[in-house]
């Protein structure tokens, strides 16, 4: 049988959701028969966090070293290709989070094992393994395949999905990597939380906008609302500014300014060209209008014909069902 | 024939393409608008280097052969023509009688701080009634003891509301046309001298295009900017060529960003449910503006080629201006078609680039008097 | 201070990129321009030098087109610049890149090394961390601040939450994110420097390095085939009352396409 191990992690006191993902696709595999899934835990681990892998995962490994407790690249990828090589793990599979991306390359080269970065698909039974990640942000999608093991995966978040956990409870053990601080040339010496600064429009991943259909500038609290919850930066259109409801720093258009974010979520817009030259790169387009003939339902994935005052509210309910909070 | 830019004149591209779009063309718009000249913009992009670019390096210049000058004005036209004519001037036409006949004095004072763009300078010849035709300057300059009195009036002078450092064709002589020209320098600040009305123009908004008076102007005999008396038109007959040559770059520039416009708009507006870019007819449009564009190209690139080779360059750089400049103006009137209604609102930039390309026709030399030298050459005396 | 800046010449973020018929191999639009994380490493391994006295180098692996990225570098004030230029090392994943830069890197003087976080053609962000470990040497990823002072370095790195701060003993590789500075307008007298420059070449064999080891033949992970995202044209109208279209939506959003 084919070992995967699968390192989970933790954002504060949660388990972090792309890490429940791979948990429930470890799971997967192993009801299939080929593979064993294994879950692989560095630094410190809160009990909640502890509970939640335990009901996902036949066993968890807990590394212990104290070195852990902070991140550090060098000594998470010190602990990690330590108990993978004594796992004699085939597979590395973790979601393709900030530190993951950070550490798991240097985890390649001590294991001398390939590495595919930032994966959104997997063809766990053919022979070879393909896996599928995007390159040319998004635009070309290639197929990769490694010719050698052991091999390392890190996964895109939202590509695989949950599954049901075990009846069971799995096996726990704890595992000391031997890593003394002296080892390491890195070191944190400060943490701090802060709100992150509101990112501009022409970075933000994902934009809600606002068009006339809003009816004044005390309606865009709903605009608001919506993009708050989902970590995303406002927009407008050029008749909003105009009408001196939002600023000029917000318009998005040919006038304004230019926007490729992954979402785009546009109410009360009519799609006026010179609004559209401003976000038509968008990758997935969400339209919400009252009127069934608004152009920007031309340049829309997805359109919701009907009233934004009862829709934008009712996303925002069921997005923070969805996402637990 | 290597019809190729070498690898270094692609690499300079590139990068005043880029510092282009960088600095100047998130201002274009509002230079065009307020029509003030941008001060800030100017010290910014002054301070790169690129205003000295035609002279040595020893001086502080770039020893810029005219294909590499030509990629230089055709990138920062392309970015605004308001503040292109300000820099070229500047770099061209203002400083390089200053270059070629100043003492040492004059250039520490004129020439030098103009590259640094810490001084404005300008060539002013045009009159209330002489653009083309030269010799009916009444400019006047009269020689007195050690220096020479100036009066008369320019007009249409780039510039000219803010120029630190003038040069002035002036007659010693109207008898005698074009044999009685010369270049002279004046400063601002020397008594007599004053800018006059500031013009209101339809296009290449921002750059201060007017009057300059010259009222009884005194300036010590070095002023006179030539190793002869009377030689001026000859002097301005050797920097012809690359003045022509460098109008046709400016076409260039203004007719690639009003085409770039085109593609993206063709590229995207939906009628009865299609790109507009599907349908013939806006195709013809492209395949024929891209064509002429091509051409222009080359002409005005092979101009500058033979100026650079020092080969005989008058007919070629005329052709070059009148052609590339005709070419964009038919570029800026089918944008504004391909962008419809759209293109007849003052926030877009089509509208822009279609009153920009306009001052073509008179920059070195008009349409007519160039075919009518042309053919003149072509056909010869009868 | 001795300072390596690794970049990368990619194709322009507007060129056109198609896959041939058998999704074999991409066409790419023959528009380059340096990788904009590369542009930020070099330009704060220029601020130091400016700060504390020093010297940058660039080094490229690439075709000889990539020299234009070199050029660029010197334009913006790097002292020497090289290219990793050899057949046998174009196509390689990220391991046989960072190898054959880590071979080049191990001949030089450098007190740091900085890089892009991530190029934005194959979008893998693996090569610096892996340059890092090759060498022996600690990295910190993703920095958006970077202070010298006394053999040692502390970055900024912005994470999720806030931000950390780490020290690091030096040599040490930084891999350079957005928001560490804004890289600077290229004077003309380094743009004739640049244009003057003679960038020597590098090969496998000066590196004693073979095609086993390096490019296509000596990566670990390898290319099956490409393709296309699917992409539906039409617009997808979603039913119903508005609560019902909302949750609709949602569930697209988050289970289909994914984007939140």
């Amino acid at each position: 049988m084919d070992k995967v191990l699968i390192l989970v992690e933790a954002k504060g006191d949660e388990l972090r959701k792309v890490s429940l993902e791979l948990l429930s696709e470890g799971l997967r595999l192993a009801e299939g028969g080929r593979f064993s899934s294994e879950a692989l835990f560095l630094g410190k681990l809160p009990g909640k966090v502890k509970e939640k892998i335990l009901h996902y995962t036949e066993k968890l490994v807990h590394v212990t070293d104290p070195v852990l407790e902070n991140y550090t690249a060098e000594g998470h990828a010190l602990a990690l290709a330590g108990y993978a090589r004594k796992s004699g793990a085939k597979m590395i599979l973790s979601g393709a989070t900030q530190s993951a991306r950070d550490f798991l390359p240097r985890v390649a080269v001590l294991l001398q094992a390939g590495i595919a970065s930032d994966v959104t698909g997997a063809n766990w039974l053919e022979n070879p393994m393909t896996f599928i990640r995007p390159m040319y942000g998004g635009r070309v999608l290639s197929e990769v395949t490694f010719p050698a093991y052991p091999a390392i995966v890190t996964v895109r978040p939202n590509h695989f999905g949950l599954g049901a956990p075990l009846a069971t409870k799995g096996e726990f053990t704890e595992f000391q990597a031997g890593i003394i601080s002296e080892q390491l040339k890195t070191s944190v010496i400060q943490k701090e939380e802060t709100a992150r600064d509101k990112v501009d429009l022409t970075e933000a991943d994902r934009i809600v906008a606002g068009g006339r259909g809003l009816k004044a500038a005390e309606n865009f609290k709903i605009i608001e609302d919506l993009a708050e919850l989902i970590g995303a930066t406002v927009g407008a259109t050029r008749s909003v500014v105009d009408a001196k409801w939002r600023d000029q720093a917000d318009q998005i258009g040919k006038s304004g300014k230019t926007v490729s974010p992954n979402l785009y979520i546009g109410a009360g817009i009519s799609g006026a060209i010179h609004h559209i030259m401003g976000m038509d790169t968008s990758k997935v387009v969400l339209a919400i209008n009252s009127d069934p003939n608004a152009i920007i339902f031309k340049y829309a994935n997805y359109g919701i014909v009907g009233d934004l005052f009862e829709t934008l509210p009712a996303m925002t309910e069921e997005l923070k069902k969805r996402l637990g909070k | 024939m290597d019809f190729a830019l070498t690898e270094e004149q692609g690499f300079f591209k590139k990068i005043v393409a880029d510092t282009v779009d960088r600095l100047v063309v998130p201002k274009a718009r509002e230079i065009d608008e307020k029509d003030e000249f941008p001060w800030e913009l100017w010290r910014e992009f002054a301070g790169l280097g690129y205003l000295g670019l035609r002279y040595p390096e020893e001086i502080g210049g770039m020893n810029a052969d005219p294909v590499t000058a030509m990629i230089f004005y055709e990138q920062i036209a392309r970015g605004s023509v308001g503040f292109a004519q300000s820099v070229i001037m500047n770099a061209l036409m203002g400083t390089n009688f200053i270059y070629r006949f100043g003492t040492e004095e004059i250039k520490k004072r004129c020439l030098y701080p103009a590259m640094r763009g810490e001084k404005i300078s300008t060539m002013c010849f045009t009159e209330d009634q002489s653009g083309s035709d030269l010799a009916a300057t009444r400019t006047r300059a009269v020689k007195e003891g050690k220096e020479w009195v100036i009066n008369g009036t320019k007009m249409w002078i780039t510039n000219g509301a803010i120029a630190d450092v003038t040069t002035v064709l002036a007659t010693t002589d109207p008898s005698q046309g074009v044999k009685g020209l010369n270049f002279f320098l004046i400063e601002k600040g020397t008594p007599g001298f004053a800018p006059g009305q500031v013009l209101d123009k339809l296009g290449c908004r921002g750059t201060g295009t007017g009057e300059l008076v010259f009222d009884n102007v005194r300036i010590p005999e070095e002023n006179l900017l030539g190793t002869e008396v009377n030689k001026g038109a000859e002097y301005l007959a050797e920097i012809l060529d690359e003045v022509r040559a460098m109008t046709g770059a400016m076409a260039l520039g203004i007719a690639q960003a009003a085409y770039d416009e085109g593609l993206e708009y063709a590229r995207k507006r939906l009628a009865f449910g299609k790109t507009i870019g599907s349908y013939q007819l806006i195709r013809a449009k492209f395949a024929d503006m891209a064509t002429e564009m091509e051409a222009s190209r080359l002409l005005v690139y092979y101009s500058a080629w033979r100026i650079k080779e020092k080969l005989p360059c008058r007919k070629e750089a005329a052709m070059a201006k009148m052609f590339a400049t005709e070419t964009c103006l038919k570029v800026v009137d089918e944008v504004t078609r391909i962008w419809g209604a759209n293109a007849f609102a003052r926030e877009y930039n089509p509208q822009r680039h279609f009153r920009d390309a306009r001052f073509l026709l008179y920059g070195g030399g008009t349409h007519e008097i160039i075919k009518d030298f042309l053919g003149r050459m072509i056909i010869g005396k009868s | 201070m001795n300072i390596i800046v690794l970049i990368k010449q990619i194709p322009d973020s507007e060129a056109l990129v198609t896959i041939s018929e058998d999704g074999a191999m991409l066409n790419i639009e023959q528009k380059f321009a340096m990788n904009l994380f590369d542009e930020y490493a070099l330009e704060e391994a220029l601020r130091i030098k400016e700060k504390h006295r020093g010297k940058v180098k660039a080094i490229t692996l690439g075709s000889g087109k990539a020299v234009e990225a070199l050029r660029t570098g010197i334009a913006m004030g790097a002292d020497e610049a090289m290219l990793l230029e050899d057949e046998v090392f174009l196509d390689g994943d990220g391991y046989a890149t960072a190898f054959v830069l880590s071979k080049a890197i191990a001949k030089e003087p450098f007190d740091i090394i900085l890089c892009g976080r991530q190029a934005i053609d194959d979008d893998r962000g693996e090569v610096g961390q892996m340059v890092a470990q090759l060498l022996g040497l600690p990295h910190v990823g993703s920095i958006v601040k970077l202070d010298i002072a006394d053999g040692a370095a502390v970055a900024e790195v912005a994470v999720e939450s806030g931000k950390e701060v780490v020290k690091v003993q030096l040599p040490a590789v930084f891999t350079a994110q957005k928001g560490l500075n804004e890289p600077r307008v290229p004077l003309i007298v380094g743009v004739m420097k640049a244009m003057k420059a003679q960038i020597p070449r590098v090969t496998a064999a000066d590196l004693g390095l073979t095609a086993v080891q390096t490019g296509k033949q000596g990566s670990k992970v390898k290319v099956v085939k490409y393709s296309l995202p699917k992409k539906t044209s039409a617009v997808q109208f979603l039913s119903g009352e508005p609560r019902e279209a909302a949750i609709e939506a949602v569930r697209i959003l988050m289970d289909v396409e994914r984007v939140i």
